[in-house]
Order: C-alpha cells, then structure tokens, then sequence
C-alpha cells in the first residue's frame, strides 16, 4: 500500500515538475523571440483545459497506445534516483532505464498509427528514426561511465561523484557529456532535431490526430520524458544531489541549456538529423571511450 | 467502423497496391500561407505527383471590380496581396492615369515610391519569416514580425491604416507626410539595418539553413524566362530584370534603383537574394527622402465619386516584393471599369512550377520550397 502511495506520489512530483519546466521554458523562448510569453504556470492551465474537453477517440488500440505511452515513461522514472531517492526498491540499472524508455516512444507510435492519419504515421517513423541516431552516441557514452564506475547502477554512479565539483562527470569527461547533451537534445525532441514534429512539414506529426484528453495525456507524456530524460543527465554527470531541491534544479540547468539550442536552431531534415548524430556526437563519444579505455 | 478514417484509408491504400496514398498539403497546414493547398500522391514521403487545390479563397476580385466606381476600388485592390498591398494600388492607379492621360505630381510619384519602397521591407521581413518558420526557425519569424511592426506603425501614421493602406488615388496620393515623419523613418531604417547583422547570425549564415535550402528547388536561366517567373526569383537565376529599371514607374526614373541579380537559382539563392534586396531596398528609400521635391501632393480630377474614364485600356506593372504586379484595365468611358485583370507575381511558380519540382521532392521541403519562392497565394485565387 505504501509502496503503491510512494509510486502515485512520485509520479505527480514528476508531472509537475515537467509541466514547471515547460512552462519556464516556454516563457525564456519568448523572451528570447522579443515575446512577452505566457504565464510559467501555463502548461498547468492547458492541461487542466485539455482534460475538461471532449475528445475524439479512432479506436481502442488508440486510447490503449496514449496510456501506454504515459505508463511507460512513468515507469522508467520509478528507476531514476530523485536525489537518492527512489520510488521502489530497485538498482536502477541504466540499461534497463534506456530500455523502458523506449516503451513511451512506442505507445506514442501505436496511438499515432491507429489515428490512421499518414502524417501522424511519417512523424512516428520519424521519431523511431531518431532514436536509431540518438541512441547510439548516448550509449557509447553509457557504456564509457559503465566501464569506469565498474557498475550500471545509475545510483552508485551518482554516488561515486560525491564530493565537490571537480568529482562530477562532467567535468571529468567533458567530451562524453558534450556528446551526451547533443544526443540528450534528440532525446527530448527539441531542434535542430525535432523532424518527429515539424509542424510546418507534416503538421505536428504523432499530435495532428490528438485532442481534448488526448492531447493532454500527450502534454503530461512530454513532462514526464522530461524530468525522466534530466533526471538521467544529473544523476549521470552532475553527481545527482544531496537534497530534491538542488536536484531539481540541476535538472533546469540541464533543461535551460536544450531550450536554449532549441530557440536559436532550426530543424535538420531526419536524414541529416541521423547523419549528424552518426557522425559528430558519435566520435565525440568515442574519443571518450577511447580516453577511458586507455 | 465502416466508415472510420483508417478504414477509408485503407481502401485507398489496397486500391493503389498499397503504394501510393494521397496527402493534403494545405488548405489547413501549418506550413501552408493563405487558404491554398497542394494534394500530394506519395509513396513514403516522396511526392509522385501534385494537385495545386485552389479555389478556397476565390473572392471574384476581377468580377468585383466591374460593379464599383473607380474610386471604390481603391479599397478592393490591395486585399489581392496581403503581405505586400501597395503594388496593386498603384498599379491600378497608374492604368488608370495612363487612359486618362495625366502626369501626377512629381511629389506624388515620390510618396508612391517610398510607399512602395516600405510596403517591399514589411513584405519582405513576413517573407524572410515565413522562411525561417518553414523550417522551424520560430525565433527569426518572431523577431521579424517585431521589425514589421514598425513599419505598419508608420504606415499608421500616414495612412490611417496598418495592412490595407488605400493610400493611392487616381491623380496622385491621399495625404503628404506629417511632421517628424522622415525622421522616425530614418530611425526605423537604421534600426533595420543594425538589426540585418543579427539576421545574417540568426538566419542566413546558419549553417543548418545553408543545409537544408542548398539545391533545393533548382530554377535554370532559361527555366525562369520558361515559367515566367518575376522579380527576386528571376533575378536569383541572374536574369537582370526589374520592372523598375526596364519600364520605370512612380519616381524610379529619378533614383538609380541598382539591380542585384545572383548566379545559383536554387532555395538558399533566393534567401540570400531577398536578403540583399532588403538592404539595397532601406538605401533606396534613404535615397528618394533625400531627392524628394516639395509641392502638390495629387492633381485636381474633379469629384472623384464621379470620376468617368475615357473610353481605352491600359497595362500598368509594378515591381511588388514577389514579383512583377500587372494591372489590365479597360474603360468603357463610363463611371465603372468595364474589365480588370490582374497578373499576379505567384501564379507561374504556384502553379506551374510546383508541378514540376514537387514531383520527387520529400515531403520535408515543401513549405521551405514555398517560402523561398514567395508563394502567396491569395494572388492565384483572386
């Protein structure tokens, strides 16, 4: 009973975080584009709105992918540290992490699929594309940290930074966490490689289809990816944190720094995007291995 | 179920041996302007063969036009264009001094001119927007319309209007420039020119735009002659060619209007193209505040309400910032124009060459192919 409370708790914790991130986020862009913006609660009020609304449904196997899709990425964050932290009991093995996480990309992927929409469809395949070019780099990197730590446990990790600043990963492996925040960029979707959803080209993709509660099953799908997704980066490189409240933080510099590239790039065609990510992060990543190794 | 979307879609799809399905690019498409669309066949993401879907914003301008007074269409023309409404009022304007055979003012023809000459900037920074938006560059398309906007305030200030200015009349133009005008333009103007510095950052030396627009939607010399394209576009398959130059109009005799013609005709040609286009363009309006002569600002034609044209007809161009604006208009000598006809600067790539280019084009590029041939499509569905 607790650990099922613990879970439930852990998962709003998540959800409003991410929606904070967004809404932050959004505000900094506009700033940055001469825009007043919304209000930084405004993901609060759209969620809120979205689930207030009718929503059109296409079929069963839709409805199941949205859930799937939400469950999925909640689930990874169980295996997340949160400043040592965890919901349950568990090793959090990073390997296990990268699995899971792909689980919410495919929930997405079925409910884009039923929507039976051609350019929900293109975005998909998109997205799975992606990950083929961001995942490689990201593991070359992983298995980098593996290898040094001697663990794939993304809390001994974190632990094995304690100590001050220059104990931290990121400062330790500059090339692998410059790597990493280039495939991180991809993880999260943001530009320049955001072809998944490319609004001007296939008008939003995976999302063309959704409405009402969908939709915003959809916007708590991103907030979550996006506590998870930092999450990961904090505990890997920057020595994950004493209290939730540095965590917290050290992930919106995380995310800081995406919305930041975000606003100022546009988007790769998906070719180019997997053809940069094969190439640039992934030497990068693998001069770092190579550093290791040796 | 029998009638659900994906059911309908896959019938289509087992019709065409699963192959080929068909993909509605517009007329609500976030990459898409104007109530426009192109029906694409694809395989994958590859375009097969394209279907220009216009009719959605047919607003029968021309039959229009042949049930108002002269005079009231002055309201009616600049709605052809959005982006870029000036051109029409004068072009219609000057067709019609041409039957009725009068030479306006020389100030006149210089507030048409700088009219103009703005009218080109605020259309050329939506154009360098719509770009940058087309391939998710959001930041430039907001710092862009920020720009326009000052422009629009001082068109405000002239003209009582921000988009539709109804600025020119038939004799000359509606009213002289308030006080401390030409310095707040003088200030716009240097303000656009610093800002160019964080454009080139931002936009044209972005090495993903240079990616993504390099050798996209080749036009050829000949082509451009071939498909009638006009303006930047010709001039970016360096054909040197400006209505301003080779049949000047309004106060372009009087300023040395240089022509910049490039070699490339491809996507990141034309960027580049609008690019310096924009800077000769706040030079040009510098120099024609600086030459500007003092006097009367239209001529006398009379009430205009009941203004009779001649019997004739007469074809007046205009250079707009997408190409060459054409006004055909034919007097009955009576109180209303008997015909107009508009040649639109989008038609021939809209058109034609969409149908020649999208074939085998992904469907990625289609909104950059559109931006950077400043397609707008409320010129085609007039």
């Amino acid at each position: 009973m607790i650990a099922a409370i613990r879970v439930f708790g852990y998962s709003l914790f998540a959800i409003f975080i991410g929606l904070l991130f967004m809404g932050i986020g959004r505000k900094i862009i506009a700033r940055i584009q001469l825009r007043l913006g919304p209000p930084f609660y405004q993901a609060f009020l759209d969620v809120g709105k979205l689930f207030a609304r009718k929503s059109i449904t296409h079929n069963f196997v839709m409805d199941l992918g949205m859930i799937m899709s939400l469950a999925g990425l909640l689930s990874t964050m169980l295996f997340v540290p949160v400043a040592g932290h965890m919901a349950i009991k568990t090793s959090s093995n990073l390997i296990l992490i990268i699995y899971l996480m792909a689980i919410g990309h495919l929930g997405m992927a079925m409910a884009a699929a039923a929507s039976g929409n051609p350019n929900a469809t293109i975005g998909v395949s998109r997205a799975l594309t992606m990950m083929l070019g961001y995942e490689i780099p990201f593991f070359t990197v992983m298995l980098g940290l593996i290898i040094f730590n001697g663990t794939s446990s993304l809390e001994l990790i974190a632990q094995s930074q304690a100590g001050g600043i220059l104990n931290w990963n990121m400062v330790k492996f500059p090339l692998g966490f410059l790597a990493a925040e280039i495939a991180l960029q991809a993880i999260m979707g943001e530009k320049p490689f955001d072809a998944m959803v490319a609004p001007a080209e296939i008008a939003s993709g995976p999302m063309v289809e959704l409405g009402g509660k969908y939709l915003g099953l959809a916007f708590l799908t991103h907030a979550v990816s996006i506590f998870v997704e930092t999450g990961i980066m904090v505990n890997l490189f920057m020595g994950g944190a004493s209290n939730v409240f540095t965590f917290v933080l050290k992930q919106f510099e995380i995310y800081l720094i995406t919305i930041l590239i975000e606003a100022v790039f546009p988007r790769f065609r998906i070719e180019q995007a997997v053809k940069f990510l094969w190439t640039v992060p992934m030497s990068i990543a693998v001069v770092q291995l190579a550093i290791i190794l040796l | 179920m029998m009638d659900s979307p994906s059911y309908m879609l896959s019938k289509i799809a087992e019709k065409d041996n699963l192959t080929v399905y068909e993909l509605f690019f517009g007329p609500n498409h976030p990459g898409m302007h104007g109530n426009f669309g192109y029906v694409l066949e694809m395989i994958g993401t590859e375009i097969v063969k394209v279907r220009p879907n216009a009719g959605h914003l047919h607003r029968g301008f021309e039959k229009l036009m042949e049930q108002k007074l002269w005079v009231q269409n002055i309201a009616l023309v600049p709605r052809i264009c959005v982006a870029d409404p000036d051109p029409n009022e004068v072009a219609y304007c000057t067709a019609i001094e041409k039957i009725l055979r009068v030479d306006i003012p020389d100030r006149a023809k210089f507030l048409r001119t700088i009219t103009l000459e703005m009218s080109r900037l605020s259309s050329f920074l939506m154009g360098m927007g719509a770009l940058a938006a087309a391939v998710g560059l959001y930041t430039a398309m907001n710092i862009m319309t920020a720009d326009r906007d000052l422009i629009l305030d001082l068109f405000e200030w002239l003209t009582g209007a921000r988009v539709y200015h109804m600025f020119s009349i038939p004799g000359g133009v509606r009213n002289d420039l308030a006080d401390g005008f030409v310095e707040r333009l003088y200030k716009v103007l240097d303000h656009l020119e610093k800002r160019l510095i964080e454009y080139d950052k931002l936009l044209f030396e972005n090495p993903i735009i240079h990616k993504r627009l390099k050798g996209l939607g080749y036009v050829s010399k000949e082509d451009a002659v071939k498909y009638g394209l006009t303006g930047p576009n010709l001039r970016a398959s360096g054909n040197p060619y400006d209505v301003r130059v080779d049949d000047p109009y309004a106060a372009y005799p009087y300023l040395d209007v240089r022509v910049i013609t490039q070699e490339g005709g491809d996507a990141l040609t034309r960027a580049i193209q609008i690019r310096l286009e924009f800077e000769e363009t706040i030079n040009l309006i510098r120099r024609a505040l600086k030459t500007m002569p003092e006097g009367e600002i239209r001529l006398n034609l009379g009430n205009l309400s009941a203004l009779k044209v001649p019997k004739g007809e007469a074809y007046a161009k205009v250079e707009s910032s997408k190409g060459e604006f054409g006004y055909y208009v034919v007097s009955d000598g009576g109180m209303k124009p008997y015909r107009v006809a508009v040649r639109g600067p989008s038609l021939p790539a809209g058109l034609l060459l969409a149908q020649k280019h999208l074939p085998k084009m992904k469907i990625d590029d289609v909104a950059a192919w559109m931006a950077s041939l400043a397609i707008c499509p409320p010129d085609i569905d007039k």
